[in-house]
């Protein structure tokens, strides 16, 4: 049947040597991340960035307002902080999995998962910052007739800055780390590299995604450090 | 039991990430009809709606799954390639589903796993003609079928064929007791270690299970005479080993076939098919072998092995 027959021969690319490195398995092929970095490690840690970026912004929309809604109604606090904290619980990988019948193997699923995971530390964060300010410097700016919001803005959430400004760090963090198991989802992240290459372990791909993960996760921190920097200027002037 | 045997041979490759994917995948096509392929761009595409292409869980179908999804953009569609869905099983039921509108199959699974056949065809041309009729039934159209196939084999080292005149896995027959590794799920089953010595009559050949990819190694070491192989694998070029004939046909044909759900094919125009059937013809045996050595071996992304084949071939 003429549907087997080849149809002349393919030009059979070359596909160059590897080096001894890449053909004994090395623990880190420097040659083989650099000229793999554009295809391999690049569009995996652009993918992870964008994840992480996105979960932690939701992460911290939602959890800011449940900190302030429990902020003004006390009884609020206890309840939310328990949900938040259930879902803090969850092991990430059956959280995905429960998902997918849901929202499918899509970025959705992954996202809804990673901001369960946000939001019992920023939540505690904004909360603990808000009451942490002082009665008395509460009591002076009510005298100097600021009424509930003009407090809210101009005095408590500025000094509850700092304790905000980690609770982000934290989170972001422990998502650039949970991110990595969204493979199991989609093709996307520092655990896709991982995890294609378990059935046919190559070491240079484990580290080198494994790795970034870990600057990524220092990166982000020291942003988040330099910001708290800029938006709380007396806190240094203070020290 | 074959079936069994025959779901093995893919499933070795998935290792942990079948497994994950496996459980995870079931659970999504629980979805009804909803495609998660859809991504937004459907406007943007000047033919028509945009094509999930699928692949399954190891490097020879990243690696098709690329090629048809770089060639078809090239031709101005839009492709989305969704790399290392799962298991046969999976995988089907996500192109039936919409999940995915294409994906590289082999011949043969299609027999065990999705109309299970448990006596497999005599030849190539016949397990994909029964192979249609299951794609038929399911609105599928299949195209040409890849001229290579990659399916289990018995390969033994060139030194021990020739002292024993071995072309064939019925020469094994009489000469003395030897020792035939495989790992360790492929020993019963009809194509497996018990299936092989019921079927060829080899009461001399000595089970040794070792675990995935330290067959070559010891076969290259002589410290087993004959190895279960995949007929695509790198290593094959690599070790100096002689594939012995199937003669009695035990682990049946394995070519590859792309299978597209018909209410995607009605998009496809000519220059689509052409080019689909024009590149499965040239997937020889050392077309494929070199290609999973360059992701094997050299460790290249299966996305520039398949750019450099379509380059190197005119068919971008």
């Amino acid at each position: 049947m003429s549907d087997f027959a080849p149809a002349g021969d393919p030009v059979i690319p070359d596909y160059g040597q590897a080096s001894d490195c890449v053909i004994n398995n090395g623990a880190f092929c420097t040659d083989w991340f650099i000229s793999q970095w554009s295809t391999v490690f690049w569009p995996p840690l652009l993918s992870h960035i964008i994840m992480v970026a996105i979960a932690v912004s939701i992460g911290f929309v939602i959890a800011f307002f449940a900190a302030l809604l429990a902020y003004r109604k006390k009884w609020l606090a206890g309840p939310i902080g328990m949900t938040a904290t259930f879902l803090y619980t969850l092991p990430p990988l059956a959280l995905f999995q429960l998902l997918v019948p849901f929202t499918g193997l899509s970025l959705l699923t992954v996202e809804i998962a990673l901001v369960c995971f946000t939001l019992v530390i920023i939540f505690q964060a904004v909360l603990v910052g808000l009451t942490g300010v002082p009665d008395d410097v509460r009591r002076a700016a009510t005298g100097m007739g600021l009424d509930r919001n003009q407090l809210l803005f101009k005095v408590e959430l500025p000094l509850a800055l700092p304790s905000i400004i980690s609770g982000v760090r934290i989170a972001t963090v422990l998502t650039v780390s949970i991110a990595t198991i969204a493979a199991f989802v989609v093709d996307d992240g520092l655990g896709s590299p991982i995890i294609k290459a378990v059935s046919s372990p190559f070491n240079t791909q484990f580290v080198g995604a494994g790795a970034l993960a870990v600057l990524l996760a220092f990166a982000l921190d020291g942003l988040l450090v330099l910001l708290g920097r800029v938006l709380t200027p007396w806190t240094k002037a203070r020290s | 039991m074959s079936v069994r045997g025959q779901q093995r041979h893919f499933d070795r490759r998935q290792a942990l990430t079948g497994l994950g994917r496996g459980l995870l995948g079931l659970g999504a096509l629980g979805l009804t009809g909803a495609s998660l392929s859809g991504c937004g761009s459907d406007n943007a595409n000047p033919k028509g709606k945009s094509i999930t292409v699928g692949s399954k869980g190891f490097a020879e179908s990243w690696i098709m799954g690329e090629l048809y999804a770089q060639g078809l953009r090239n031709l101005g569609y839009t492709v989305d390639l969704k790399t290392n869905v799962g298991s046969s099983d999976i995988i089907s039921a996500a192109l039936l589903s919409g999940q995915i509108d294409l994906y590289p199959e082999y011949t043969g699974v299609m027999l065990v796993s999705f109309m299970g056949e448990d006596k497999l065809m005599d030849s190539a041309e016949e397990t994909y003609e029964l192979a249609q009729t299951w794609a038929e039934d399911n609105q599928v159209t299949m195209l040409k079928a890849t001229p290579f196939e990659n399916k289990n084999a018995v390969a033994v080292r060139k030194e021990f064929a020739e002292e024993h005149d071995l072309k064939s896995v019925s020469d094994l027959k009489g000469i003395g007791d030897f020792t035939y590794s495989t790992y360790p799920d492929n020993v019963t089953g009809a194509q497996g270690y018990e299936g092989i010595v019921d079927s060829y009559g080899l009461d001399n050949m000595k089970l040794k299970t070792l675990s995935i990819g330290l067959n070559y190694q010891a076969i290259e070491r002589g410290e087993i005479d004959a190895a279960d192989v995949f007929t695509t694998d790198p290593q094959l070029l690599r070790s100096d080993l002689v594939v012995l004939d199937d003669d009695k046909k035990l682990f049946g044909f394995q070519n590859v076939v792309p299978l597209i759900r018909d209410d995607t094919f009605v998009d496809f125009d000519d220059g689509a098919t052409e080019f689909l059937n024009e590149l499965q013809s040239l997937l020889t045996l050392e077309a494929i072998q070199a290609m999973n050595e360059a992701s094997a071996i050299n460790r290249l992304d299966p996305a520039q092995v398949a750019k450099t084949f379509l380059d190197d071939n005119g068919l971008m």
